[in-house]
């Protein structure tokens, strides 16, 4: 995995602060692999309860973190109750690792 | 004294600026003269008429968030004599200046954005909700705008006939 401990932390907490302690959060994409370079960190964002603002919900997510990341670009999928399993949330939940 | 270069630079952009927040707020109005309820956002597939003016809001409200925040934030900051740097910290100085209520949610509504095109959001649910938030935040664009255009004004760098006709309409607060 291409994070270091503080980004993981940061992270969660910016996961936490905003989801509350209930949510799991999940890496995947090209971040997994040590080989690769680069790209965007993905992760999953998964809620137990139904979501009002998924997209409003995805968007702070998504700022917050990348500023906590020094700007690297982050893009959030979030699961929830209320919200379609696309294709896309199959596979990150399949090769997502829990941060 | 800012060189004529520059200042000419200050009053295109301000011009720009005016034409897309009459234009935003224009689409604004008609396509969120209803709700966008999932059941709407999921019709946008084949309501083309729809879909266009949808669109239409879509680009418009990039646009003239890229225009502020990407062209003429920059712009102003080094006519101020503030220093430029990377997005995130102009807008934390725009923020500081007044420019803009956030820097925290303009950086979100940047972010969703890809969440408003209809053709990659497969979720009725989240497309409909990224447009609500999206026409939540044009009271903020257009703040924005206002307030950077009387900067602009205060300082006599901006485009002053066009400027005082966009601002004629607005309350000193607003």
């Amino acid at each position: 995995m291409r994070l270091t401990d503080q980004q993981v932390a940061a992270i969660r907490h910016e996961v936490e602060s905003l989801c509350g302690e209930d949510a799991v959060v999940q890496l995947f994409g090209s971040r997994l692999y040590n080989a690769a370079r680069g790209g965007d960190v993905d992760l999953l964002v998964t809620l137990p309860e139904a979501v009002v603002h998924p997209a409003r919900l995805s968007a702070q997510l998504s700022a917050r973190i990348s500023r906590r990341l020094e700007g690297r670009s982050v893009d959030v999928l979030l699961s929830a109750p209320n919200l379609a399993v696309t294709s896309v949330h199959q596979v990150a939940s399949r090769e997502g690792v829990r941060l | 004294m800012l060189d004529s270069a520059k200042l000419s630079r200050l009053q295109f952009l301000s011009r720009v600026i005016i034409r897309e927040t009459d234009h935003l707020l224009v689409t604004n109005r008609r396509v969120f003269n209803n709700l966008m309820t999932p059941e709407r956002a999921r019709r946008l597939a084949h309501d083309t008429a729809d879909s266009e003016q949808v669109d239409a809001f879509v680009s418009r409200f990039g646009r003239l968030q890229d225009t502020l925040g990407n062209r003429l934030l920059p712009e102003l900051l080094d006519a101020l004599g503030e220093p430029v740097g990377a997005v995130i910290d102009n807008l934390d100085r725009a923020e500081k200046l007044k420019l803009v209520s956030s820097a925290d949610h303009w950086m979100s509504m940047r972010r969703l954005r890809n969440q408003m095109v209809h053709e990659y959001i497969e979720d009725p649910a989240v497309l409909s909700d990224a447009l609500q938030t999206g026409h939540a935040f044009v009271t903020n664009l257009e703040e924005a705008s206002v307030a950077t255009i009387r900067t602009l004004a205060m300082h006599e760098w901006g485009d002053i006939a066009v400027i005082s006709e966009f601002l004629s309409d607005r309350n000193p607060s607003g």
